[in-house]
């Protein structure tokens, strides 16, 4: 009990509010039947959806801007909460975390926005069509990099606490207790336990994600031919995929670059001067995201590359599904 | 470098003195309006103000602090708008990047050098770091291939070289004119006229792919192992800081792990000539 916080639906509520003075607020709310981050008012505090599968926007959208001018002051704005994560976009942010803060070179404006935020990830209470993060290693809730993770039960909001500094923004608000009832402790077991059954259930015979590398680059010519045929090369899978990071800088006016999001399936990403392309065709720049997530990405960092969201599945025109691919391969 | 931390932040240069080279190729002098040094091998992202920026490696001396010569090849959309500028303008430089030359790993050996076209470039630079160091380096051999005579860059290079203590250099080009006395072939057929003794020595090639994949090769048949010998190579770059995802070669990238490698180093990654 611990780690454990909870506080009154109500008084979380008015909290929120309150807090909104000096936070901007980003939670999940629904429309639609699509559920999304909101910038959130007043107004909207009651409408924020808790513990649902899974935002359309990737978290990442929040560190890595589409576009972003690099050369400006790095002004740091109100601190942020960001509430209702699920942890396959929290554990993308350890890759981003792993490349961007690196000690080498830190990328300040990544570094600021993570410090200004405070992430309260939100446990999965059931999954959708693609979801498959437990095959990868990834559980539907939170257990780090979030600063807190929230359960709503009937009139009460759960916290977990993942982080001092979770503990430290808990601290701050006079309505939130330790629990008492050790019924909690039960409720969020079986919350737990029912959604990791159902996403075993879902993804029978999907290999693990210690398997993909060796299916990835064992994969014969045929088969990227075969799944890159419906691709476009549009980037809609990078660009939603919550590890996803490549980008590119535009240079302007007084020397400024503008960072701006870029994708390994675009034509040119690897193309040097003379027009040497090791990714000129189609299926060699299919196969590359494969490569990069499942073989290479895990050579080097100590983060999954995949975290097994499968937004990209949702967000492909052409229909491609990667997990199809991968129980061909299996 | 000292741009407040921010790693995408240039800084600015002035261009002093614009060298032509040959047709397509020009030296860019610049000086750095703040504190800017580099080691051999490594390289800058250098930009034309609101064009754009491109990988170059320095092709001056790193034992010179206050200038820097960059040589540049004319290929494209960026290096034509370098090739516009005149001495007086201002460009941008990130960097230095990545892993150049180990030298002091040279010491007590034969280094010799196989370069092509602007591969020269960075090449220059090594030499006068390794002419540095002559003390420390048992002798230095050039072998250069360019496409015809009036491609060769650094001209007088050549004869200064020849007439330093422990430095050999020889000229190859693909098609010779009436006036040109030197060798004739590609690069690698200079390597049949040079003595080393291949065991205390080790082997630098820089040079456009088709240039490094055979020479590569051929310095192997000739006894070389894996590891003695180093690699320069050329990726698209975007960030130069092992971030932007550009440059990748396996699990490499190019930008932070390189670009100089050895062939042990990068022999099993898929797609390493191009
Ligand atoms: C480490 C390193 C060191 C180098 N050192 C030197 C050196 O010392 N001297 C030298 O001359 N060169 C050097 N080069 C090569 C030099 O960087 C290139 O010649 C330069 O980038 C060419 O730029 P460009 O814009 O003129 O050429 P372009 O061919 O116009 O453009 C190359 C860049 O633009 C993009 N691009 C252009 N057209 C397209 C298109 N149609 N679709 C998509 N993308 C496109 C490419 O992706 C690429 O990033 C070096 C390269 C590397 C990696
Ligand atoms: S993939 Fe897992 S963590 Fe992500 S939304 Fe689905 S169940 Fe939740
Ligand atoms: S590759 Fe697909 S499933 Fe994996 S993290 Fe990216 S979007 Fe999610
Ligand atoms: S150039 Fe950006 S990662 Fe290497």
């Amino acid at each position: 009990m611990q780690n454990l916080r909870c506080i009154n639906k109500e008084d979380w509520n008015s909290t929120l509010k309150r807090l909104l003075v000096s936070h901007l607020i980003y939670a999940t709310t629904e429309n639609n039947s699509h559920l999304d981050y909101e910038l959130i008012t007043e107004a909207d505090v009651n409408r924020i959806s808790y513990n649902r599968p899974k935002p359309v926007t990737p978290l990442k959208s929040f560190f890595l801007p589409v576009s972003e001018n690099v050369t400006a002051t790095n002004s740091h704005g109100k601190p942020r909460i960001i509430i209702g994560t699920p942890n396959c976009d929290t554990e993308g942010l350890g890759i981003l975390d792993e490349m961007y803060l690196d000690k080498d070179f830190k990328d300040i404006f990544y570094k600021s926005k993570r410090e200004n935020t405070i992430l309260i990830s939100a446990d999965c209470f059931g999954i959708l069509e693609h979801c498959h993060c437990l095959s990868y290693g990834i559980k539907p809730y939170s257990n780090g990099i979030a600063d807190l993770s929230i359960l709503e039960k009937g009139g009460m909001m759960i916290f977990r606490i993942l982080s001092t500094k979770g503990e430290q923004f808990l601290n701050t608000l006079t309505a939130v207790v330790i629990p008492e009832d050790k019924n909690i402790v039960e409720f969020i077991e079986e919350k737990h336990s029912s959604t990791e059954s159902l996403l075993k259930e879902a993804n029978k015979g999907l290999p693990d994600y210690k398997r993909t590398g060796s299916l990835v680059s064992e994969a014969k010519k045929e088969i990227w031919k075969k799944y890159s045929a419906k691709c476009v090369s549009c980037g809609a899978c990078a660009t939603i995929c919550p590890t996803c990071t490549c980008f590119l800088l535009i240079d302007k006016p007084g020397f400024e670059k503008i960072k701006q999001l870029d994708a390994c399936q675009y034509p040119g990403f690897e193309r040097v001067a003379g027009g040497e392309d090791g990714l000129a065709e189609l299926p060699q720049r299919f196969r590359n995201r494969y490569m990069c997530k499942y073989v290479w990405k895990p050579e080097r960092f100590n983060s999954v590359a995949c975290t097994g969201c499968g937004r990209c599945i949702e967000a492909c025109i052409g229909k491609i599904n990667k997990n199809e691919l991968f129980m061909e391969l299996a | 470098m000292n741009t407040d931390g921010n790693i995408y932040k240039p800084i600015k240069a002035k261009l002093t003195e614009v060298i032509e080279e040959s047709p397509l190729i020009k030296t860019f002098v610049l000086v750095p309006e703040k504190e800017f040094s580099f080691k051999t091998g490594q390289f800058i992202e250098l930009s034309v103000d609101s064009i754009g920026e491109a990988p170059f490696t320095p092709s001056s001396s790193p034992v010179i602090t206050d200038k820097l010569e960059v040589t540049v090849m004319k290929t494209g959309y960026v290096t034509e708008y370098m090739h516009e500028l005149k001495p007086g303008a201002y460009m941008g430089i990130r960097g230095p990047f990545g892993r150049g030359y180990p030298v002091e790993k040279f010491f007590g050996k034969e280094v010799l050098i196989l370069g092509g076209g602007c591969g020269l470039a960075p090449i220059r630079s090594l030499l006068y770091a390794l002419e540095h160091y002559k003390d420390k380096i048992l002798k230095v051999i050039l072998c250069y291939g360019s496409k015809t005579p009036s491609d060769c860059i650094y001209k007088p290079l050549f004869n200064r070289l020849n007439s330093i203590d422990k430095f050999e250099a020889y000229r190859t080009v693909d098609k010779a004119d009436e006036e040109w006395n030197e060798s004739v072939g590609v690069a690698t057929v200079l390597l049949d006229k040079v003595k080393v003794n291949i065991e205390n020595s080790v082997a630098v090639i820089c040079g456009p792919p088709i240039m490094m994949k055979f020479g590569t090769k051929r310095i192997l048949e000739m006894g070389y192992r894996d590891e003695q010998v180093y690699l320069s190579m050329e990726k698209n770059m975007s960030c130069g800081l092992g971030k932007c995802g550009h440059c990748m070669m396996g699990k490499y990238f190019v930008c932070k792990d390189g670009p100089v490698f050895t062939y042990n180093e990068i022999k099993d990654q898929p797609d390493i000539w191009n």
